[in-house]
């Protein structure tokens, strides 16, 4: 079977202040496929993170269905199960950080999967050591800078090495070399382990890396595909209110200057390379 | 000195085997009226030199200033100071208290004695700056909310106070392209028209470096470099050493200098790319 989470026809509002209540999803129908990195972008807003809570069971379907490795959400008896399927990195670290102790945070999803102690300590270590976090590991997560505490969050996940990897905004406060250990190690289990992963985010430069996307807008999906697709619909993706990836703004920039440059540059070694060939 | 610190020491947990300097004798200042941005990896005491600029944390050793004054623990003078110095937190969720969002956005032109109809049209005003003025959430709770929304009511009800200074930690972090956009033209606009001087904590440089004046660089609790922008980011190797990156933008050009075409370095967004991009290609055709 080549989808990991099925959703058809989702449909999700919020209660809220004064009574009224907000449409957050309005008719979602859309795939993560097994062993894909799929990224979902969209503006402030439009619905990603709500979506997202709905892969592992943190919201149930308004109407709709959500099926999780053949697994309904809308059951209850399979929370638990689907929890171990999807590990989930949330928007806001600080609503993750459940221990006092670093490596105690880092082992809590590993030992909710029942794993043998040893295997436990060999993934916190692995998860650690990963992401540099090895000085901070006798710490307390809120004695933590803000990336320092979004780098435990992810260990944290990493460390449970879920079928599934949902990540909300995972590199918003990490530093570039954070972000790039960050990045390579979600790619590297994609690679080694055939993990799933969907990655929330609105920088461009991360989903080009990312084998399909989302946009969302409003409640609703409005485009899928490979990243090279959609962003050679520049004029689209920008009445979307969203970017092009710094090299092909920089090519959209040029060519309604005037320059002539090849149709689809996405990257900086794309452009440069397209810049230098020139006469 | 306008904004700045003398041998700034903070020590968390000072006394207990936790004990860590967060920062180490820092010293430096900023003029009125000056963009700066403050950077440095992740831990690298960011966060807590601002809430010293703030009078939010009280100095293990060394001296902050505002306007010349040394910042003490006097409740009047502190109140005082965060009047005129707004400081929008990294963490939305830190910074909310109040049960709406109109509310947490009057917060302080109420508290600046404000009558309604004043305060209701620096809501609104502040309300359009951040571009949530369609979005109809006035009458929600703050945290319910997305992400990048709470960001935005955060940065709003710091602007409603129109102070002189604004301090904003990390603030792009959760808006989307467009939202981010919009925000560094407001702070350029507050900074180059209104004369408000800003100070910002990043790890993006991307687009903001073309705004700033000054460059600060921590690392480990240290100020490790400091000058004007176009001096420190012509230091990329020292700054990729720190684990920070040049704007990508700058980074093209780099690469593109050493293919031979005859383009400048010190290009820190995409219109400025584009424009010597062009002139370095017409002047190679000619
Ligand atoms: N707890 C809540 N109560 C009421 N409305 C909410 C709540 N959380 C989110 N919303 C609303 O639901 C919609 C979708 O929010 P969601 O958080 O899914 O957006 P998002 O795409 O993740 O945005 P962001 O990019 O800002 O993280 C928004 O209109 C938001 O205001
Ligand atoms: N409440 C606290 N108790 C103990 N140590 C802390 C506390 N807050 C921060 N620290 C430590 O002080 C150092 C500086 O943290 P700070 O939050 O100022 O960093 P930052 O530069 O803002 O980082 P980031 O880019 O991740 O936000 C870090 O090593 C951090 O672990
Ligand atoms: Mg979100
Ligand atoms: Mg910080």
């Amino acid at each position: 079977m080549k989808t990991l989470i099925e959703i058809t026809d989702l449909t999700y509002k919020y209660r809220s202040g004064g009574g009224n209540a907000v449409t957050a999803l309005n008719g979602v129908t859309m795939q993560v496929y097994r062993g894909e990195i799929l990224a979902i972008t969209g503006q402030n807003g439009s619905g990603k993170s709500t979506l997202a809570r709905h892969f592992n069971a943190l919201l149930t379907p308004g109407s709709g269905e959500v099926i999780v490795d053949g697994l309904s959400v809308n059951d209850k008896k399979n929370t638990a199960a689907i929890r171990r399927i999807v590990g989930m990195v949330f928007q806001n670290p600080d609503n993750q950080l459940v221990s006092s102790v670093v490596e105690e945070d880092v082992a809590f999803g590993p030992e909710n999967l029942g794993l043998p102690q040893a295997e436990i300590v060999k993934r916190v270590d692995w998860a650690l050591k990963s992401l540099d976090l090895e000085a901070y590991r006798y710490r307390s997560p809120n004695s933590l800078s803000e990336g320092q505490k979004q780098l435990v969050a992810i260990a944290g996940v990493l460390a449970m090495k879920p079928k599934c990897i949902v990540l909300d905004e995972p590199t918003a406060h990490l530093d570039p070399k954070g972000k790039r250990e960050v990045l390579e190690n979600v790619q590297r289990l994609n690679r080694d382990e055939g993990i799933t992963t969907v990655l929330l985010t609105h920088s461009m430069n991360e989903v080009v890396h990312c084998d399909r996307m989302i946009i969302m807008d409003q409640g609703l999906i409005k485009l899928t595909g490979a990243p090279r697709e959609l962003f050679a619909q520049a004029e689209q993706i920008k009445a979307l209110g969203l970017d092009l990836p710094a090299a092909a703004q920089l090519a959209y920039g040029l060519k309604l200057k005037g320059l002539t440059l090849p149709g689809n540059i996405l990257t900086i070694e794309e452009l440069v390379a397209s810049l230098c060939q020139l006469p | 000195m306008y904004i700045g610190t003398s041998k700034l020491t903070h020590t968390y947990w000072p006394g207990t085997p936790f004990a860590a300097d967060a920062l180490k004798n820092i010293s430096f200042s900023v003029g009125q009226g000056t963009f700066t941005l403050l950077i440095g990896p992740s831990g690298s005491g960011k966060t807590t030199l601002i809430q010293h600029l703030n009078g939010l944390l009280k100095p293990s050793a060394g001296e902050v200033y505002f306007d010349g004054k040394k910042i003490g623990p006097d409740k009047a003078a502190l109140l005082a100071l965060r009047r005129r110095v707004g400081l929008v937190f990294q963490m939305p969720e830190d910074q909310f208290f109040s049960e709406t969002v109109f509310d947490e956005i009057a917060y302080a032109p109420r508290n600046l004695g404000l009558d309604e109809k004043k305060v209701e049209e620096r809501v609104n005003r502040a309300v359009a700056q951040v571009g949530l003025e369609r979005s109809r959430l006035l009458d929600r709770h703050p945290f319910q909310l997305s992400a990048g929304q709470k960001r935005r009511v955060a940065i709003a009800s710091v602007l409603s106070l129109e102070p002189e200074v604004l301090i904003l930690d990390e603030p792009a972090a959760g808006l989307d392209p467009e939202g981010k956009g919009n925000l560094l033209n407001l702070l350029s606009s507050l900074n180059r028209a209104g004369k408000i001087t800003i100070m910002v904590s990043t790890h993006h440089l991307d687009e903001i470096a073309a705004l700033a004046d000054n460059l600060v660089v921590l690392n480990e609790g240290g100020l490790v470099m400091s000058g004007k922008t176009k001096e420190i980011l012509a230091r990329g190797a020292e700054l990729k050493e720190l684990g920070l990156a040049l704007p990508q933008v700058t980074g093209i050009m780099h690469e593109l200098a050493a293919r031979g075409l005859p383009v400048s370095t010190d290009i820190y967004s995409l219109s400025a790319a584009c424009d010597e991009i062009l002139q370095a290609k017409r002047a190679d055709q000619r």
